[in-house]
């Protein structure tokens, strides 16, 4: 199977089509998208600043990461979730966007640098546990954590401006919160606009 | 509200920003992403150190000092971007329920954190034991965090205000 097939049939899904056609379903995605990385990145911003000396510089490393980074994983399963999930609606889109593809390397980038800072810095954390900040390899490792992920927020913002959407959003005439409480203050049968009858 | 987003539209600063829409306005967006992140990183911290899950080796006192300026400052700077994106895009904006429901939350939200960053100045010793022995206190740490995560939703429903259905001032222009 080549890839435009596999995309095509992640499209057609019967997961990808509810969300395409439901009126909720796409915008809560979304919503719960940024707050899952607004968590991600509030998460690793702290550690990072910690790190680098500019913030918390008497506090325990390693008691900062134990305290954050379960949280930091939770959320951005959070965020890997929607984002697939807002991906298969219109894959065969996003996979042929460029900025798509620069915020996925990005993201390989920011996986990277935790594993390099794992194996080098992150072992000999014991010796500058409780130091104002971390080794210079670790300050590094910081900084480009700050960097790639503030980067990641930039173009994954971005990619909503250079796709289009799967199906543009009819609002069906039947959605009329007006007659969820029946006798509210001007409680008479709501207008429907000529036009949109 | 109809004639005044007219009005908005019509002035130099948002004429400016619609000329160059392309990347003025996802940066703009982009930067109060980041903010975002600032502000919820902060509340959380706070939260989880009156739930007693995090930061138990600092005083609640310690954990305010150390994330109230942030939480401050990521605030202000929500407020000019976000003021810029209204005067950018003002129909899309204030035409909308999300917008104002947000603005009601956000305006009690921060209320809530000023009033308690000033009453643990005064009480520091009140609300150690409080946050230590009162189970209501901890709701009200995770009520105020639902509160910022409602702000965010809201935020990005405002470009979906068709949610809102009838409700959405928008549908009925």
């Amino acid at each position: 199977m080549d890839i435009s097939t596999f995309l095509a049939s992640l499209e057609a899904s019967a997961i990808a089509t509810r969300i395409r056609d439901g009126l909720y379903l796409f915008p809560m995605i979304e919503s719960t998208h940024v707050v899952g990385l607004a968590m991600v990145f509030g998460t690793i911003a702290i550690v990072d600043l910690r790190m680098l000396g500019l913030a918390s510089n008497r506090r325990s490393v390693k008691r900062m990461f134990s305290d954050l980074l379960k949280w930091t994983w939770a959320a951005f399963a959070l965020t890997a979730a929607t984002g697939l999930l807002m991906f298969i609606t219109n894959a065969g889109v996003y996979y042929h966007n460029t900025l798509f593809r620069v915020k996925m390397v990005l993201l390989v980038l920011a996986g990277l640098n935790m594993l390099v800072f794992e194996l080098t810095a992150g072992r000999s954390i014991h010796r500058w546990d409780e130091a104002p900040s971390a080794p210079r390899s670790g300050k590094a490792a910081a900084a480009l954590s700050l960097v790639l992920w503030i980067s990641v927020i930039f173009v994954g913002r971005w990619i909503g401006f250079t796709t289009t959407r799967a199906t543009p959003v009819s609002v069906p005439a039947d959605v009329n919160f007006d007659d969820l409480f029946p006798g509210t203050p001007d409680g008479a049968a709501p207008e429907v606009p000529p036009d949109k009858k | 509200m109809n004639e005044f987003a007219e009005w908005l539209s019509q002035t130099y600063l948002s004429t400016l920003i619609q000329n160059h829409n392309s990347w003025v306005i996802p940066t703009i967006q982009s930067i109060h992403i980041v903010g975002i992140g600032v502000v919820l990183g902060s509340v959380f911290m706070v939260d989880l150190r009156i739930l007693g899950w995090a930061g138990m080796d600092q005083t609640l006192r310690q954990t305010t000092n150390r994330f109230g300026p942030w939480l401050t400052g990521a605030l202000c700077a929500l407020l000019a971007t976000g003021v810029l994106m209204v005067i950018g895009e003002p129909v899309r904006e204030l035409v909308t329920v999300s917008f104002w429901l947000k603005m009601f939350l956000i305006a009690v939200g921060t209320l809530v954190a000023a009033a308690f960053q000033i009453s643990l100045r005064k009480h520091e010793g009140d609300w150690e034991g409080a946050v230590r022995n009162r189970t209501s206190i901890k709701s009200l740490a995770i009520l105020t965090f639902l509160i910022w995560v409602a702000i965010i939703i809201l935020g990005r429903l405002i470009a979906y205000d068709h949610v809102w259905g009838s409700w959405s001032p928008a549908q009925k222009a």
